[in-house]
């Protein structure tokens, strides 16, 4: 059975974990240094969320326009934050699909290191347990 | 039906000008540095390096081409390296896979997305003195079998590694590795002790002047001499449990992950070896008189040349598509690059000797350089995968009934 069981559910806790992000300064100093932007579109259920250095946004307003885009489902993003699941062995076995310049997400997964320290008690709050 | 949009990705008229500055620079080097020197390293003692080369190409960022800037590399992308790699294979392939296999050495590491990991070793590619890796696969007993994934769990005996507090132990042993005679580190595919090995095989990072590895004698190759294949023995090796990439067991998707990734580059090597023996073949033709006109002019010898620089560009737009794609897609394609390399492997082969027939005697005799590029143009049918290992990757993704790279298909989300 799937962890997340509604869209505002997901929106909420990684819209959350990501607005927590963006307020780290070194997070959106490597965005905006790099001229990253990222959607990562979850599945299962739907939910949407685009990166930038200068907003987050969740939800249907997500602009289509980003430097990369991240396709996974809810619980393989559980997995993931949680440090359940490699991101090598997400990617290698399509759990994660990644477009955009590889070099891009080269650069990304590194200054993700504070998502994983923040997630669990983000999703245990909602009630996402695992 | 809707508006087809348009693609931002392919165009091969025009490199970015990232890419374009890069091929000039390398292209100067090949020609200024390495083809100069090419027979004379082919005719060296099977064992002799020339570091000398390899620092100049180091200076010019060929040891850290993958790397991304933050790190002190050059960002370059698998299309970078991949017009790099014909711009040096068109001078000396042997001298072009020095720097491929440091590539292919970084790339398990970089695959990993350790920051951690990342952060200690790859810095340690941007040094003044050049640094060197190489990728440790093949086995005694296991070749095609640690390439095509399918045949992973028939790798029994092979090189294997324990836990043991903080540290890993290896033993085993290594063969024909490109590098390992000089080499600073290792990226090292072994099976965990009491696992089976589609399960159990891992990738460690290995310092080569770790305790108890041992260089084996460099095997006297047929071509691609400039660089060194060699053996490597590990005995009780030590390394700290904080060098293992990816993690125990990921070995066999950090193994195919990497052939996707640089198996672009290797059909770049083959079209550059068939691209420099095109231009030797056009040179002559264009110039030598035989019945009262040039070569070129009789219909056989032409039909032969443009046959020759048809498979050349063709082999090229393979391999710019298949880069390119692997450039904007996690996971890497499994087919675009194994074609890419299927096709120009073989090409390069038939290229070369079709250029050695139409020298004749000149194409026969070591001096003018012919025969070395015929026996280079073997090479890339040996390494990072065989013709026989591709055939089964490609037919195998002809029988597959997901869309692209399973984008699209959620179910398998």
């Amino acid at each position: 059975m799937a962890l997340y069981e509604t869209t505002d559910q997901a929106e909420h806790v990684f819209g959350s974990l990501f607005r927590i992000l963006s307020e780290d300064e070194a997070f959106t100093t490597k965005l905006r240094e790099s001229g990253l932007s990222v959607r990562l579109v979850h599945k299962k259920p739907e939910c949407d969320v685009f990166v930038s250095a200068d907003e987050v946004v969740v939800g249907e307003d997500v602009p289509d326009s980003a430097a990369i885009t991240i396709k996974m489902s809810c619980d393989t993003a559980h997995a993931l934050w949680m440090g359940n699941l490699l991101m090598p062995t997400a990617v290698a076995t399509g759990r994660v699909r990644i477009r955009g310049k590889v070099a891009k997400v080269l650069e990304f997964v590194p200054i993700l290191q504070p998502a994983f320290d923040r997630y669990p008690e983000i999703a245990a709050a909602s009630g996402i347990a695992g | 039906m809707g508006m087809i949009q348009q693609s931002l990705e392919l165009n091969f008229d025009e490199y970015p000008r990232e890419v374009a500055e890069f091929q000039m620079a390398v292209r100067a080097f090949a020609r200024e540095e390495v083809l100069p020197r090419a027979l004379e390293l082919d005719q060296e003692a099977h064992d002799h390096f020339a570091w000398d080369l390899v620092q100049k190409g180091h200076e010019l960022g060929l040891t850290r081409a993958m790397l991304p800037p933050e790190f002190g590399g050059l960002g370059a992308g698998v299309v970078g390296v991949c017009v790099a790699m014909e711009e040096l294979a068109a001078a000396c392939p042997g001298v072009a896979l020095i720097f491929g296999a440091t590539m292919l050495g970084q790339a398990p590491v970089l695959l990993s997305g350790d920051p951690e990991l990342q952060a200690r070793f790859l810095p340690l590619f941007s040094q003044e003195q050049a640094v060197l890796a190489c990728n440790a696969v093949c086995e005694e007993h296991h070749g095609v079998d640690l390439v095509v994934t399918d045949n992973v769990r028939h790798a029994h005996e092979m090189t294997t590694m324990r836990r043991d507090g903080d540290e890993y132990v290896i033993n085993g042993h290594k063969r024909v590795i490109t590098n390992a005679a000089v080499a600073n580190f290792a990226s090292v595919f072994v099976r965990m002790e009491g696992l089976a090995p589609e399960t159990g095989l891992t990738c460690v990072m290995v310092p080569l002047d770790s305790r108890g590895v041992t260089r084996g004698p460099v095997a006297d190759k047929m071509g691609y001499r400039a660089c060194l294949g060699s053996e490597l023995f590990f005995e009780d090796v030590r390394v700290p449990a904080s060098n293992l990439i990816g993690g125990e067991g990921e070995g066999v998707d950090i193994l195919a992950a990497q052939g996707n990734m640089a198996r672009s580059s290797v059909a770049a090597v083959s079209v550059g070896v068939a691209r420099h023996a095109l231009e030797v073949a056009v040179d002559f033709c264009g110039t030598r008189v035989q019945g009262g006109v040039a070569l070129r002019e009789h219909q056989m010898t032409a039909r032969k040349l443009a046959e020759m620089t048809s498979k050349v560009d063709a082999a090229r737009l393979l391999y710019l598509a298949a880069a390119n794609k692997v450039d904007n897609r996690l996971p890497a394609p499994e087919y675009e690059p194994a074609v890419a390399k299927f096709f120009a492997d073989r090409m390069a082969t038939e290229v070369a000797s079709e250029a050695v027939s139409l020298l004749g005697s000149r194409g026969y005799i070591r001096e003018f350089g012919l025969e070395k590029i015929l026996r280079d143009s073997y090479g890339a049918r040996i390494y990072e995968g065989t013709a026989e290992a591709l055939a089964l990757a490609i037919t195998d993704c002809l029988y597959r009934d997901d869309d692209e790279e399973g984008w699209d298909d959620d179910d398998d989300l």
